[in-house]
C-alpha cells in the first residue's frame, strides 16, 4: 500500500471449510488466508456466508469438514474463548455491547485476559490487584483517546447512538491487543461522516499496530479504499479472491454481486 | 417495648433464612440472566442429600459429599442443559429451570426418599431469652435463627468480596449481558456457568442446613424458595445486599403485620402480606431497592 507497509506470511489459513445447517449448506469448500499486517475485505451478496465465515474463524460455529490454521497451529474446533486467548478480536453485525454497563467498563472487559494473575489479590484491593487494575485502565484510556470517545467514557452504553455503540464494540476489540481483528459490518448504519471516521480508526489501528484486520462490509467505496485484499463470496462459495481492482473487473463478481452500469 | 422487639428480631430472623434462599437466585441472575426457579429444589435436594449422607457418616464428611453432590449437579445441569441453550431468549432458559426443579424434585426423592427427616447438624434449638434484665422476663430468640444470621452474614461477606471485587465480577455481568460478546472476549462461557450454579448449589446447602434444622427435611422446604420471589422483587434480583435487605424487610414486615394488624381484618396476614409488599414495589420501582435499572434506547 501507498505507506509502504511489509504485508507478511499468511497469519490465518482456513482450509476447505463446509458447514452446514440441517439441509442449509452455509459453506461449501472455501479456502481463504489471511495475510499478516493486511486488511482483508470479505464480500458478497446477503447471505453468501460472510458473517458464518467469521463465526468459523472465532469458533462459534464448528465446521463439518475442514481445517483452520492460526499462527501455525491447525485446530478442527475451537471454542471462542480460545480464539480470543490466541488473539482473535471481533465485532458484530448488530453490536454485541454489555448494555447495562458503562463504555470504560465494557472496553475493560477487553482486558479481561490480560488480568489473570491476581484474582486472590483483588478482593483486598491493596498492592498487586491495585497497581494491576491501573496499569490495564491506563490502556483502556488511550483507546479512549485514540478512539475520540472521551465524552461518553461514563455513559452506559444502550444510552448511545448507534454509531458510537460500533465505535464502543471496536474499542473493546482493541483491548484485547489482538492479532487478528474480525469486523462485521463496521459501517453499516453509519452516517458519511461517521464511515468516514470509522475508516480511519481501521486505517489507524492497521498501520500502528500492524494488526491484521478481515472485514465484511457492503459499502463497496470504503471496500476498495482500504482494502489490500478482497474475498467474494455468494452462496455459500468462493467466486474471488485478489486486489480490489482486479475483483472489481471480475466478470463473476460483476455478475453476482457488483452489478453492471446500465 | 419489649414485645414489639421480640416480634421485630423474630421476623428479622426469619427474614434472614428468606434471604439465603434469595441469595441462590441472585447469584444465578447476576450471572446468566437467567431466573432459576430451580433454587427451592436446589435446596431441598441439598438438604435431603445431607440428612442421608449423615446417617451413615461423620458430619465433615457428609457436608463434603453435599458439597460435592451440588457441584456435580452445577456439572450436570451446564453440560446437559445450559450449553445446548447459549445464546438463547432469557425467557427459553427460564423455562429450562422449571423442568430442572421437576427433575430434582422427583430425582432427589426417589434417591434419598420422601420421609420427613429431623436434621441436627449440632445447631442448639431450644429458643434463648436475651436481655432480661432490660425488659421483663427478656426477649425469646430462636437460636437456630440466630445462628442463620451468623452464616448468612459471613456467606454475604465471602460472595461480595468474590463478586463484585474481582475480576469474575466484571465477567459475570459480561456474560449476563450478552453470551455471544463475552464470548468474544474470552470469558470462558461454560466454566463461568460452572462456577455460579455451583456456588448457588452450596447457597442451597447452607439454606437447607438451616430450614432444615427449623423445620426437618422433607418436601415443603422446597416451596420456601416462593416466599424468596417477593424478596426478589423488593431487593432487587440483581443485588446481593438487596437479597439480604429485601429478606429483613419482608420477615420483619410480616411477622409485625400478623401481630398489629392481624387482629384487625381477622388474621392470617402473614401468608400474604409479602406478595402484597411485592406488588406494590412492583407498581413503584419495578428493579427493586438496590436493583440495577435496565435502560433501554427506544
Amino acid at each position: 500500500m501507498q505507506n509502504g507497509k511489509v504485508i507478511g506470511g499468511p497469519l490465518l489459513v482456513a482450509d476447505s471449510i463446509s458447514l452446514a445447517f440441517g439441509g442449509v449448506k452455509a459453506l461449501s469448500n472455501i479456502s481463504l488466508e489471511i495475510r499478516e499486517h493486511e486488511i482483508l475485505a470479505i464480500i458478497g451478496p446477503n447471505g453468501a456466508g460472510k458473517t458464518s465465515m467469521l463465526n468459523v474463524i472465532n469458533g462459534f460455529y464448528h465446521p463439518q469438514e475442514g481445517t483452520i490454521t492460526f499462527k501455525g497451529e491447525t485446530r478442527r474446533r475451537m471454542r471462542p474463548h480460545h480464539a480470543a486467548e490466541q488473539g482473535i478480536a471481533r465485532t458484530f453485525q448488530n453490536v454485541a455491547l454489555f448494555k447495562g454497563m458503562s463504555t470504560l467498563d465494557n472496553i475493560m472487559t477487553g482486558r479481561l485476559l490480560k488480568m489473570k494473575r491476581s484474582l486472590w489479590w483483588q478482593p483486598i484491593w491493596w498492592g498487586p490487584a491495585e497497581r494491576e487494575e491501573i496499569e490495564h485502565r491506563e490502556f483502556v484510556e488511550r483507546i479512549i483517546d485514540f478512539l475520540e470517545i472521551q465524552a461518553i467514557r461514563k455513559t452506559p452504553v444502550g444510552r448511545l447512538p448507534y454509531g458510537l455503540q460500533k465505535r464502543v464494540e471496536l474499542g473493546r476489540a482493541l483491548a484485547m491487543e489482538p492479532d487478528l481483528l474480525l469486523l462485521d459490518e463496521p459501517m453499516a448504519g453509519m452516517n458519511v461522516e461517521e464511515k468516514e471516521d470509522m475508516c480511519r480508526f481501521i486505517l489507524d489501528v492497521n498501520d500502528e499496530f500492524g494488526t491484521t484486520i478481515a472485514l465484511i462490509e457492503h459499502d463497496m467505496g470504503v471496500v476498495m479504499d482500504i482494502s489490500d485484499r478482497v474475498v467474494v463470496l455468494d452462496y455459500g462459495r468462493k467466486i474471488g479472491d485478489g486486489p480490489p481492482d482486479e475483483v472489481r473487473r471480475d466478470p463473476e463478481v460483476i455478475k453476482a454481486y457488483l452489478g453492471e452500469a446500465h | 417495648m419489649g414485645p414489639f422487639l421480640e416480634v421485630l428480631i423474630g421476623g428479622l430472623l426469619t427474614g434472614v433464612l428468606y434471604s439465603l434462599v434469595a441469595l441462590g437466585f441472585v447469584l444465578i441472575f447476576k450471572a446468566s440472566g437467567v431466573f432459576n426457579f430451580a433454587q427451592g429444589a436446589m435446596v431441598l435436594f441439598a438438604a435431603l442429600s445431607l440428612v442421608r449422607f449423615l446417617e451413615v457418616m461423620p458430619l465433615w464428611a457428609a457436608l463434603l459429599g453435599s458439597a460435592a453432590l451440588m457441584v456435580a449437579l452445577a456439572v450436570v445441569i451446564e453440560r446437559v442443559v445450559l450449553r445446548p441453550l447459549v445464546n438463547q431468549e432469557p425467557i427459553i432458559l427460564f423455562m429450562s429451570t422449571l423442568g430442572i426443579t421437576f427433575f430434582i424434585d422427583g430425582f432427589g426423592q426417589s434417591l434419598f426418599g420422601s420421609d420427613v427427616y429431623p436434621l441436627d447438624v449440632g445447631i442448639p434449638k431450644d429458643p434463648i431469652f436475651i436481655a432480661e434484665n432490660t425488659f421483663e422476663g427478656g426477649l425469646l430468640v430462636d437460636q437456630v435463627d440466630l445462628w442463620a444470621a451468623v452464616v448468612a452474614g459471613l456467606l454475604v461477606l465471602v460472595l461480595a468480596l468474590f463478586f463484585q471485587r474481582t475480576r469474575i465480577g466484571r465477567a459475570l455481568r459480561a456474560v449476563a449481558d450478552d453470551h455471544q460478546a463475552a464470548q468474544s472476549v474470552g470469558i470462558p462461557l461454560n466454566q463461568i456457568w460452572v462456577i455460579v450454579w455451583s456456588v448457588a448449589g452450596l447457597v442451597a446447602l447452607v439454606a437447607g442446613i438451616m430450614w432444615g434444622t427449623k423445620l426437618g427435611v422433607q418436601f415443603s422446604i422446597a416451596l420456601v424458595a416462593l416466599k424468596a420471589l417477593p424478596v426478589l422483587i423488593l431487593g432487587g434480583l440483581t443485588s446481593v445486599p438487596g437479597a439480604i435487605v429485601g429478606g429483613l424487610l419482608i420477615g420483619a414486615g410480616e411477622k409485625l403485620a400478623e401481630v398489629y394488624f392481624g387482629p384487625i381484618i381477622g388474621g392470617g396476614i402473614e401468608n400474604w402480606f409479602a406478595y402484597m409488599l411485592a406488588l406494590a414495589i412492583l407498581l413503584f420501582r419495578p428493579q427493586g431497592l438496590f436493583g440495577e435499572r435496565i435502560i433501554e434506547r427506544v
